[in-house]
């Protein structure tokens, strides 16, 4: 396991899409910085207001980047043909996808926690001691948010490569990632209520509030899960789709 | 037969692939069928047959990159999936284009090599062997077919196994190149390796191989030695031609 490890860690090093990934989703933090100087400026003239935490309004950069991560992590391999040259070299098929799931997983982790980290401290050194409306709690009040927000991007990108081993190409494994980022949760948002709240609580972008015992918006109210059990559904998502995905893998030739 | 000094003897009788039976059905087409042939070590033994015959097929079938619909592909008496190091038992070159062309041709090969914990000296070896050491550090997409298929051969003898398959290796090598492979070939199989060679260049064919395996539509046409063929038609080719005139599925109008 360690040999393939390391094998991942490398194809994963030695491609420029990687670092492209890395590259958007750190604009990120630039975005911040751009946004609260922004603010930071309409508030001098006008006092105090009411502004979007960076974190939040540009999390879909951030999203979006590390999961197509995930998702060229295994689909490059199928349009390149390079799986065939992996399996012959490692035919044990779990083991490879495991592998990839890893490195993806740890990875992501890593990058979103520190991106995220990243944009809050740099957005609230900006902002000072205006009001900008975000930076009005401290740091420990937005932890738990910061780290699930981190732990569902990381779950994300590890739903994206499950979708890719599944699906076999880049788009279609993007726009499926797509689906379930923002389109299925804007549907279920038109529900009657009050099935909008409890069909809404289990997608991915609702969970995040859920676990750091937040309101999910005005609309929707609380939410339905408990955080333990919003996590639980977080852990969830990932594991399914790489089950998926490690069953087509298996079963279909490569 | 040579057998290389102080190897054990059961590592060299165990040098043979072995086809029993073997059937893949892809819907309605049969692609191979019912075949069963022995390939033994110290000589070359070429495989031929028409486009659509079954020979990649076949190939992919002994490397687990397809799973047969009956029958059995053995390599050194295993399934070809339940080897545990199988860069250092078998090495093939199915299809040269099957990489990432975004990574340097000594990090595809180092990829390849750390999943059979095999280190970068053995990578600059082959690469040295190859004719690629200049380029090593160059993006494969940027290979010319030659290229890419000395790439796949160094990829093929990074474990320095001793049963080798080659695909169509000639193909988009220059006279110099070819010339090198049929030399290549007939040493590996001299040091004792078993070596399985599909080309449709007949006239490289009769100077590289000793034994000859025939297939037309999925089937086992004729197994025989070049000498044989050659004392029975005037030519190789003029055997291939007569032995596969029944089964040539995409011929021109003659």
């Amino acid at each position: 396991m360690k040999a393939i490890l390391s094998s991942e860690w490398l194809k994963f090093r030695s491609v420029r899409s990687t670092y492209h990934a890395i590259g958007t989703a750190a604009l990120m933090v630039l975005l911040g910085v751009v946004w609260t100087f922004y603010v930071s400026t309409l508030a001098d003239q006008r006092g105090t207001l009411r502004a979007a935490a960076p974190e939040e309004g540009f999390l879909p950069l951030l999203q979006l980047s590390l999961a197509v991560l995930g998702v060229l992590t295994i689909t490059s391999e199928y349009t390149t043909g390079m799986i065939r040259t992996s399996l012959v070299t490692v035919p044990k098929r779990g083991a490879l996808l495991l592998a990839k799931a890893e490195i993806v997983g740890l990875f992501t982790l890593v990058t979103a926690t520190s991106i995220l980290l990243l944009t809050y401290t740099t957005s609230r050194l900006i902002a000072n001691d205006r009001r900008l409306g975000f930076n009005e709690t401290t740091l420990a009040d937005d932890l738990p948010m910061l780290l699930a927000t981190a732990l569902s991007v990381t779950a994300l990108a590890l739903v994206g490569l499950g979708l890719g081993a599944a699906i076999r190409s880049t788009a279609g494994a993007v726009v499926s990632v797509v689906a379930l980022l923002f389109v299925l949760p804007g549907v279920a948002n038109y529900l009657p209520p009050p099935w909008n709240t409890r069909v809404a609580s289990l997608f991915l972008p609702n969970l995040v509030p859920q676990i750091a015992d937040q309101r999910l918006s005005s609309r929707l109210g609380d939410g339905f899960l408990p955080p333990w059990a919003a996590l639980a559904v977080l852990l969830t998502y990932p594991l399914v789709t790489l089950v998926i995905g490690y069953n087509a893998l298996k079963r279909r030739d490569a | 037969m040579v057998r290389r000094a102080g190897g054990p003897a059961s590592r060299i009788l165990y040098r043979v692939i072995e086809l029993l039976h073997l059937t893949k059905r892809y819907g309605d087409t049969l692609a191979v069928d019912d075949l069963s042939f022995k390939v033994e070590p110290g000589h070359v033994t070429g495989f031929l047959g028409p486009n659509g015959a079954g020979k990649s097929t076949t190939m992919r079938l002994i490397l687990g990159l397809d799973a047969p619909t009956s029958g059995r592909a053995l390599v050194n008496g295993r399934r070809y999936a339940s080897l545990t190091k199988p860069m250092r038992e078998v090495g093939a070159l199915l299809d040269a284009g099957a990489v990432h062309g975004g990574r340097s041709a000594y990090h595809h090969l180092l990829c390849l090599a750390l999943t059979n914990d095999i280190g970068p000296a053995r990578v600059a070896e082959v690469l040295e062997l190859v004719g690629l050491s200049g380029v090593a550090r160059k993006r494969v997409g940027g290979f010319s077919l030659g290229m890419k298929q000395r790439l796949g051969i160094a990829s093929a003898l990074l474990g320095d196994p001793g049963v080798l398959m080659f695909d169509e290796p000639v193909n988009g090598l220059d006279p110099d190149g070819v010339r090198w492979i049929r030399g290549l070939m007939r040493s590996l199989a001299a040091e004792g390796r078993t070596v399985l060679l599909s080309s449709h260049l007949m006239s490289e064919m009769a100077l590289t191989a000793e034994c000859i395996v025939i297939v037309g539509r999925g089937k086992l046409v004729a197994e025989a030695t070049v000498a044989e063929l050659t004392a029975r038609y005037p030519s190789l080719e003029e055997a291939y031609l007569a032995l596969t005139a029944e089964s040539v599925q995409y011929g021109a109008a003659r």
